[in-house]
């Protein structure tokens, strides 16, 4: 058992003198993860309200849709992206291929649904004399699509919340899209995996240890929306 | 003869195949105090809903006499303020609460001028102290201050219509006492009040003329 704790004091060793290969994993991670999040939240919450609130014909289908996307397996959205992005696919003169942003394409397809399906459900949750309320003081559609946005912010804050959750510790897309590539797109996942591959754990420990605290942050963030939406 | 602010005819509501309106005949007069009553299920709340524009009617014709109703729902909208039976507050604190309906006709009040008003329509609707209600929010209300609260932030708009769908039924005597006034008081002012209620006191108080509902669909 001595290996596990020679790693897990190496990791501590990784983190305290901030090895320049960690905080460059740690740095990819954050920015890929950072792309993802502000693609899926731009496009995923206007139609997520719209499938939520909006009443027009086909809205049951996509909201069926958008549900069933949830279980996408992300080894396939790789797949789809990457055939998207390789030099003979349709978008490959973009050079996206092994980047931070190809990588960040395929998880903000990831995230899509979450932030989609959700939001809908968010707002669907709703009470309905919101909506009447809103209209009797005077509402225009604008106003009531805001408001109503921002009466529902806890649960949508928790839906911005676990979409983060998946994307950061997802390493299907990350591996397949991003390549691995040392000082490049090697992400936490994607090290921890080689690193544990090569039987060596302290990177990967002192990387998980980076994972488990953004956990804890998430889940710490997850209860405080929480405590909050009950007020 | 005073002008009509309503005009209804043949006003009919189905939702699905059941018919839970059919009001041959309204009439409803500037300035009138009307008291819609009526055994549950008659439609009082439906023909409330319909007026505020909330929802238009399946059949018959209703004549707006401060917006065309047909052209823009929501100018018309905006003529009338309507309190559900139970007011559903936002998540924000009471004095945003009271003053959203000005936000959002796009006032912009400055705090003294704010705090103004917040207390004068919460005095209205019988808080002694607006300011300790401030910055509560609705979880911290009791069933008859969260009324009362919806039916300051009406009133703040001082609109020519008031709505109102049994505003005494859920709180206690104290509460129903202060709305009665508060109601009694922007009907002497002139606006235009509609309230449907099984109360005999908040009708007496009001001093309304009745206009009851049946389900046998009296003209009335």
């Amino acid at each position: 058992m001595h290996y596990l704790l020679d790693g897990f004091l190496g990791a501590l060793r990784l983190l305290a003198h901030l090895d320049a290969e960690t905080l460059a994993i740690i740095s990819a991670t954050l920015r890929s993860t950072g792309y993802a999040m502000t693609a899926a939240l731009v496009l995923g919450l206007p139609l997520g309200f719209l499938l939520g609130y909006g009443d027009f014909p086909g809205r049951r289908f996509f909201r069926l849709i958008s549900d069933t996307l949830l279980a996408f397996p992300t080894v396939l959205i790789g797949l789809l992206v990457y055939a998207f992005i390789t030099a003979r696919g349709p978008l490959g003169h973009l050079g996206l291929l092994f980047t931070l942003k190809g990588m960040a394409i395929g998880q903000a397809v990831l995230a899509l649904p979450i932030v989609v399906s959700w939001t809908a459900q968010a707002v669907e949750d709703l009470d309905p004399r919101c909506r009447q309320t809103l209209l009797t003081l005077g509402a225009k559609a604008r106003q009531l699509a805001l408001y109503s946005l921002w009466e529902c912010r806890y649960a949508v804050l928790m839906v911005c919340v676990t979409a983060f959750g998946r994307v950061i510790t997802e390493v299907g897309v990350a591996m397949m899209l991003g390549g691995n590539i040392r000082y490049s797109t090697r992400t936490m996942t994607t090290a921890i995996a080689l690193e544990t591959s090569k039987g060596e754990f302290a990177q990967g420990i002192a990387l998980g240890l980076v994972l488990l605290l953004m956990a804890f942050v998430v889940n710490l963030l997850l209860a405080l929306c929480r405590k909050r939406g009950r007020t | 003869m005073t002008a009509l602010l309503y005009e209804g005819v043949g006003l009919i509501q189905r939702y699905g195949e059941r018919e839970v309106l059919n009001l041959p005949r309204l009439e409803v007069e500037k300035g009138a105090v009307l008291a819609l009553t009526g055994p549950n299920g008659c439609g009082k709340s439906t023909l409330l809903r319909i007026l505020a524009f909330l929802e238009s009617p399946a059949a018959g014709e209703l004549r707006f006499t401060l917006a065309d109703a047909v052209q823009s729902g929501e100018a018309a909208r905006r003529q009338v303020s309507l309190l559900l039976q139970e007011p559903y507050l936002l998540r924000m604190n009471v004095q945003g609460n009271v003053l959203l309906g000005l936000r959002l006709r796009g006032l912009r009040l400055s705090r003294p001028e704010a705090g103004r008003i917040f207390e004068q329509v919460m005095w209205d609707v019988g808080f002694a102290r607006p300011k300790d209600f401030a910055d509560r929010g609705p979880a911290e209300l009791s069933g008859g201050e969260r009324q009362r609260v919806a039916l300051a932030a009406r009133l703040a708009l001082d609109l020519p219509v008031l709505l109102l769908d049994e505003p005494t039924a859920n709180v206690d005597a104290e509460s129903a006492r202060a709305i009665a006034e508060a109601v009694s008081a922007a009907g002497r002012r002139g606006t235009t009040v509609l309230c449907a209620t099984h109360d005999p006191a908040l009708i007496r108080a009001l001093n309304a003329q009745e206009l009851r509902l049946g389900r046998a669909w009296d003209e009335v």
